[in-house]
């Protein structure tokens, strides 16, 4: 049995994403373990991804079709299936993402492989996987044992490694696509950009976050009027959009905006790791929430546990005095 | 069109503290309130909506315990035609995939044209099922479905994507699509209604194993302290006060 | 067609009366025409969500037709449907799941309590009086300050009362006028079946709002069921509360519609207000039964209004400056949501404030037990 790693490369218009250099950090990790960290790399006119991802592992196995240019479920299973059956790689990683999310499950039960979703950790003792994942919205942690096979597969959440340079020089194989006729079933038609609205959140130095514990859109003005005072803009957790208070260009997360403002200020957001995801590269995180227990106390680097509804006119009064 | 809805029933956490119980392995459930999962909700209300355009019939998969039954009455007043329910004796050990499993056996004897399932589910959180059942049903998926247009045999779905991107798929049905919250809003369920769905029979599977988990709940634990924010002390007039000096301090006021 | 409407005579007097028909696209008498002669189309754009449940209607209509009953009708029928708004449905489903129309768990009800030592009824046990609190004392943190103003007086009172803690449920009497009927009933079996398992002598209520169904749409409670102003005025009466501290303001009494025209009490909070010293009470221009309705009611606390009209309470708190007073006082904890918002949106918070009259009378009595210590 190899000791092999396989990382999925994750990629969107010609960019490799982020996710994937975290999960390297993560595989060369493994990989110390006596096997050999791969990059596979589906997509088409790959030259420049490959130049960036050399450093990354000791091997890229790479896969140049046109068919596998935007990600198309379908056909990157075919291709994947085909090649991890041949390779049989010890671990294979990809992102918890729009891209992992609908690939990784097809694909493992097309493998009868098991498969851990949204994993923060991975951990290898004898022989045997283990990963640990956040469950009931990061309240309870749990640690997850994947069932003996030749091969698993794991996919990480965003955000949970600290990505680190490479430091390698990988040797590229290129690999010919087994892809041959177009599939009719499934077909990738466009990229379609968010409504582009009236502020950029992500051009803000300060950004107040709005979230379900506001309650009702009639206690908008409120927080427009705090946001105002302390000079930032209002930006706000899915459900605020999903209720209509706020437009969807205001919305911080995975399927929102990333910001990284010089403070952000979450009020009545538990801290979904969604959320989180888009906010947490703030250089001060401030926390207004009820619950001591939520979760986004422990990204916050300041927290107020209290109602804000008593808190938010207090601290404008306040703020309006110091400035 | 004949739609399949797989709904879940599973605690309200947002607020509530989660405790675990002496196995370590599940979390304590006596206090807590149980709904729909909020993105089955919404896939629930994708079908309906179709119905009301298209004619047809909805049909309702759980895999969960007796009580799983509220949500599917819920679903039936809401407008679902039926609703079966898979409880199978080792409904504890389950994974992800096995609960595909249970719920591809049923779903492949009819002939569905759309499988809708919701993306994530609040209380694993691995949106797997899924996707993995479309696997096991061999027909072709979109997750994370935000808009959906179907003409004829087709379906154009658009894909959530990272970064407030969407990505738009024509699909052939049949075909299963994992819906994300936010698609719709979703409609009320009276309590007339649902009492007059408690004359509606529900199928259930039981007496039944299911083999084959690929993954198993070792240990449940807190989260580690880690970092924790410098919680302010005092009243709101005090907190206040501090907070402001702090961000002052940093330059940020 | 509808059998509430028979024998409307179309004179407009509803809607004369209708405190919302001129701020937004209910128009009462229109509806219930287009009713009689069978105009079918959906209800939707004609305001239904828009009424107070004030009553106003019904009582003035000379022939007697239970306009309201109306009203909950056509919500009814919007329920049943499902299709409703957003705020509608997460306000029924909050009271379904959590007992409380403020989407909070039920663990968190008595939390408000902070230790201050109130009796917790158990099963079984024998009451005087039985303190229902209501889900907005409970949990919203304005209206706690009257459920802890409240507990302050009754401990100075020397009475046995309890409250019911974590098992305390709505009451349902919102719900009802949103239409949700089902609910209601599932919440007045309920509530009846628990209140069974306790020897209660009497049932007092911070809410109008939960005072008008207990004592009026639960045929089977089983014992008295008064608003809390009946009982601190006897209170008062009997010398078992004394005010004392005085109160130098001026004072001006805001009807609740639940309480007054909704249930006849009229002269207990006038007398309440009335025994402590140092105020000046003075009337609104419409008082009592022409009282202007806050639109807390019916719903409205959760459900927005369409229009961009003065809100009623804003007028209401304007006409109060124009009185020159110092405190609305109310008994309603609706009111006092309503009101005091209206003081914030019309910068009259350094002149006015909004107090429930149990607040006004913790103050008073309290000075005296601080005395005492
Ligand atoms: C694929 C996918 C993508 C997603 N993308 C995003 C994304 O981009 N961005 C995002 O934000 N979410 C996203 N979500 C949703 C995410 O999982 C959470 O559901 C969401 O972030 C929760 O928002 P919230 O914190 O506002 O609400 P909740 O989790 O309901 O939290 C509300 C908080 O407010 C507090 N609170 C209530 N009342 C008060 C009060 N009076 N005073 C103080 N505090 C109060 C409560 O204690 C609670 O902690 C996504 C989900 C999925 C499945
Ligand atoms: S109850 Fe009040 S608000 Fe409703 S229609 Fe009658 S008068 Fe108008
Ligand atoms: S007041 Fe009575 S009789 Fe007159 S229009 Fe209204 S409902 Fe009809």
């Amino acid at each position: 049995m190899t000791k092999d790693i396989f990382v999925i490369a994750e990629h969107r218009r010609g960019e490799i994403r982020d996710i994937t250099f975290e999960l390297l950090t993560k595989g060369y990790e493994l990989s110390k373990d006596g096997g050999r960290l791969h990059t596979v790399l589906l997509g088409f006119q790959n030259e420049k991804m490959i130049d960036e991802l050399k450093p990354f592992s000791d091997g890229i196995l790479n896969i140049d079709d046109e068919k596998l240019k935007d990600f198309n479920a379908e056909y990157y299973q075919m291709v994947l299936s085909n090649l991890l059956q041949e390779k049989k790689p010890f671990i294979t990683l990809l992102g918890q993402t729009a891209f992992g999310i609908d690939l990784a499950p097809s694909l493992a039960t097309a493998l009868d492989m098991p498969y851990a979703a949204d994993c923060i950790d991975i951990e290898i003792d004898k022989e045997r996987v283990y990963t640990e994942k956040q469950i009931y919205g990061g309240k309870i942690s749990s640690r997850v044992s994947l069932v003996e096979n030749w091969g698993y597969m794991v996919s990480v959440r965003p955000g949970s490694i600290a990505p680190k340079e490479g430091e390698l020089k990988a040797e590229v194989t290129a690999i010919t696509s087994p892809l041959k006729e177009e599939i009719d079933y499934r077909r990738f038609v466009q990229y379609i950009e968010a409504a582009k609205g009236e502020v950029d959140i992500t051009q803000a130095e300060v950004v107040v976050g709005i979230g379900r514990g506001l309650k009702e859109d009639k206690n908008l003005p409120l927080m427009e009027e705090f946001a105002k005072s302390i000079g930032g803009v209002l930006a706000c957790s899915r459900p605020v959009v999903d209720a209509g208070w706020l437009s969807k260009d205001r919305q911080v997360g995975s399927s929102g905006k990333t910001v990284k403002p010089k403070l952000y200020i979450a009020v009545g957001i538990s801290g979904a790791f969604q959320h989180v995801m888009g906010m947490k590269g703030a250089d001060t995180i401030v926390a207004i929430n009820k619950d001591p227990n939520a979760p986004i106390f422990t990204v916050a680097d300041y927290g107020i546990v209290g109602d804000l509804f008593q808190i938010i006119p207090k601290l404008n009064e306040k703020v309006l005095e110091v400035k | 069109m004949n739609i399949a809805v797989c709904i879940k029933r599973v605690p309200e956490t947002a607020e509530a503290a989660v405790n675990i119980d002496s196995s370590e392995k599940r979390i304590v459930e006596d206090q807590l309130v149980f709904d729909i999962n909020e993105a089955d909700n919404y896939a629930l209300e994708e079908a309906l909506l179709l119905k009301e355009k298209t004619e047809g019939d909805i049909t309702l998969f759980t895999v969960g315990p007796k009580e799983a039954d509220e949500v599917i009455k819920m679903g039936l007043a809401k407008g679902a035609t039926c609703g079966v329910r898979i409880t199978p004796e080792n409904l504890d050990s389950l994974d992800s995939y096995t609960i595909a499993k249970l719920l591809a056996e049923p779903i492949k004897e009819e002939n569905f044209d759309l499988v809708l399932t919701g993306c994530i589910s609040s209380d694993a959180g691995n949106s797997q099922v899924g996707v993995t059942l479309a696997e096991l049903l061999g027909i072709p998926h979109a997750s994370l479905v935000i808009n959906m247009e179907i003409e004829d045999d087709s379906v154009t779905v658009q894909r959530e994507l990272e970064g407030g991107l969407l990505g738009e798929l024509k699909i052939k049905l049949p075909a299963l699509f994992t819906i994300q919250t936010g698609i719709n809003e979703p409609r009320y369920a009276s309590i007339l209604g649902i009492k007059r769905a408690a004359q509606k029979e529900i199928k259930v599977v039981e007496n039944i194993t299911v083999e084959g988990m690929k993954t198993e709940i070792v240990r449940m634990y807190y989260p580690p302290a880690g970092k924790m924010a410098e919680i302010l002390e005092g009243g709101v007039e005090e907190v206040s006060g501090k907070l402001c000096e702090i961000l002052k301090g940093k330059g940020l006021l | 067609m509808n059998e509430i409407l028979l024998g409307c005579i179309q004179c407009g007097k509803c809607t004369g009366g209708c405190p919302v028909s001129t701020r937004s696209t209910l128009n009462i008498r229109k509806l219930i025409y287009r009713s009689l002669i069978k105009i079918k189309d959906k209800n939707k754009d004609f305001g239904i969500w828009e009424c107070t449940t004030c009553s106003t209607c019904s009582i003035r209509c000379p022939k007697g037709v239970n306009v309201v009953d109306y009203i909950i009708d056509l919500r009814s029928y919007e329920i049943e449907g499902g299709k409703v708004q957003p705020q509608v449905r997460d306000t029924l489903e909050s009271v379904f799941k959590f007992g409380n129309p403020w989407g909070k768990i039920r663990e968190k009800r008595a939390d408000w309590i902070e230790g201050n030592g109130v009796n917790i009824l158990k099963p079984g046990e024998k009451i005087e009086f039985l303190y229902f609190v209501g889900c907005t004392p409970c949990y919203e943190t304005r209206t706690q300050e009257v459920a802890k103003a409240m507990v302050r007086v009754l401990k100075t009172a020397s009475s046995n009362f309890a409250i019911l803690g974590t098992q305390e449920t709505c009451c349902g009497n919102e719900i009802k006028r949103m239409g949700e009927l089902g609910l209601f009933e599932m919440l007045m079996e309920d509530n009846t079946k628990l209140f069974k398992e306790f020897d209660i002598g009497l049932l007092f209520t911070t809410s109008p709002h939960c005072y008008n169904t207990f004592k009026n749409e639960y045929p089977e409670i089983g014992f008295e069921v008064e608003h809390y102003t009946t009982v601190i005025n006897r209170f008062i009466k009997e010398q078992r509360i004394k005010p004392k501290g005085n109160f130098e303001k001026k004072v001006v009494f805001q009807d609740p519609c639940f309480l007054g025209k909704q249930n006849d009490i009229f002269e207990e909070p006038r007398e309440i207000l009335g025994n402590i010293p140092g105020i000046e009470l003075v009337e609104f221009e419409r008082s009592r039964e022409r009282s202007l309705c806050c639109e807390g009611g019916g719903g409205r606390m959760w459900v927005e209004s369409e229009s961009d009209a003065e809100r009623l309470a804003a007028t209401r708190v304007k006409d109060a400056a124009d009185l020159g007073v110092d405190v609305i006082a109310t008994a309603c904890p609706f009111c006092l949501l309503t009101l005091e918002d209206a003081v914030k949106t019309t910068n009259l918070e350094d002149k006015i404030r909004v107090m429930d009259i149990i607040e006004i009378l913790a103050e008073s009595v309290n000075l005296e037990t601080k005395n005492k210590d």
